[in-house]
């Protein structure tokens, strides 16, 4: 009898030794799970004021959501989408994409797939017949994870494609003593992973666009600060960082 | 190729592409890959030259319907595990591009290479350091481990 006990009583040590490392995954997945099904992946535009629920408390919040409103409104305005020129740029500037990623050694066979389901969207959406059908299109296609996914895959071999092509530039922003070829793959090639200054500046070198990243955190100034992706270029697309996730903004 | 799931559909080519180049000393089992998409079994000879010459591994691979957004999980199977600082006894492998830094644009082939690489960059057979521990304790699913990436030279 006691025998059993000690044998039953070591089994459950064991269990708990054995757990540890599943308990926390599962709870990691439990919560990605959670915010994955409760969000759409691309959500609709709101009015920036609806920040304001979200920070009722919060005074820093408050005075920034204040300044940034009086710059910001979300509206329909989609500029790639709208030009036809630029976007045309933008698309032989994709198609030439694969060709150079495989240059600097990425794997044909596994690039391919990304590459061929970007250039499938790209082209759905530019034959839609009205803008307004693009967009619906583009939103649409970005909320199946099946697309999305795919999307987001090769807008990261691109940045890593990037990064690696100006590695002597792109060093000095690497903290740690990794190359940018290491940061490539823990950092930029990997799914989920966040992208940080460094990714977005590539992004935009990679597809010759800017970016302006609007920063609300909870720093003193009562204003939000501003940068331009790469320094000096004229945004494009406007982006509100709060810790952890982006924001699309739509300018006045 | 109509009907297959996406990751099917990569999975196939794949196969294909693992069939027709392998990389040296590494082939894969067809007839049971085609049988189930989602669990092969791949051959690898140890490289000349290094302290595993002369050996032969097998290495399982299962994906899930998630592959290639979900890493496939690797363990060596059989009765000849590679002694090595990396490799458990129950044939588990401490790699990180298996967990936390796969990329779906990795393939079973370059998993194959790391693995060929890992092995003949050793300098001297023996098995990871807590290998009694971890054998006793883990679950069976390799996935499952948080493992710490410590050592990039071996």
């Amino acid at each position: 009898m006691s025998e059993k006990f000690e044998l039953s009583s070591e089994q459950t040590h064991q269990e708990g030794q054995i757990n540890q490392d599943e308990l926390i995954l599962q709870q990691q997945r439990q919560i990605q799970q959670e915010i994955s099904e409760s969000t759409p992946l691309v959500g609709e535009l709101e009015a920036i004021s609806s920040l304001n629920a979200e920070y009722s408390s919060d005074e820093v919040y408050l005075q920034k959501i204040k300044d940034l409103a009086s710059k910001y409104n979300y509206g329909y305005i989609e500029k790639l989408l709208s030009n036809k020129d630029e976007f045309k740029t933008f698309y032989t500037l994709a198609e030439n994409s694969k060709s150079s990623l495989v240059e600097l050694g990425f794997p044909q066979f596994t690039v391919e797939d990304f590459y061929d389901t970007f250039m499938e969207v790209l082209k759905r959406i530019s034959d839609m017949p009205t803008l307004e059908d693009s967009k619906r299109e583009l939103h649409q296609l970005f909320n199946e994870q099946g697309y999305s996914d795919y999307m987001v895959v090769y807008l990261r071999l691109l940045t890593s494609g990037q990064l690696q092509r100006e590695k002597d530039f792109y060093s000095c922003f690497i903290e740690g003593d990794r190359t940018v070829i290491d940061f490539c793959h823990q950092e930029v090639e990997p799914m989920y992973k966040e992208s940080d200054h460094i990714h977005i500046m590539a992004a935009c070198s990679a597809m010759n666009t800017g970016v302006r990243v609007v920063y609300m955190d909870r720093g003193n100034n009562k204003q939000v600060t501003e940068h331009d992706l790469p320094e000096g270029s004229t945004p494009y697309v406007h982006l509100l960082y709060r810790p952890g996730h982006y924001d699309i903004l739509y300018p006045n | 190729m109509a009907g297959m799931s996406p990751s099917e559909r990569r999975l196939q080519k794949e196969l294909m592409s693992l069939m027709k180049e392998p990389p040296p000393g590494v082939s894969v089992d067809v007839d049971l890959a085609e049988q189930n998409l989602l669990q092969w079994i791949v051959h690898m000879e140890g490289v000349t030259g290094t302290l595993y010459e002369g050996e032969s591994f097998q290495l399982q691979f299962k994906f899930t319907n998630k592959y290639p957004f979900d890493s496939p999980e690797v363990t060596f199977i059989g009765n000849n595990i590679p002694v090595h600082p990396h490799v458990y006894s129950n044939g588990h492998i401490c790699l990180s591009i298996l967990t936390d830094d796969w990329s779906p644009a990795l393939s079973v082939q370059s998993v194959c290479l790391s693995i060929v690489s890992m092995l003949s960059s050793c300098k001297e057979k023996k098995r990871p350091s807590d290998n009694a521990f971890y054998v006793k304790t883990c679950s069976k699913n390799p996935k499952k481990t948080k493992w710490w990436y410590h050592d990039d030279s071996v």
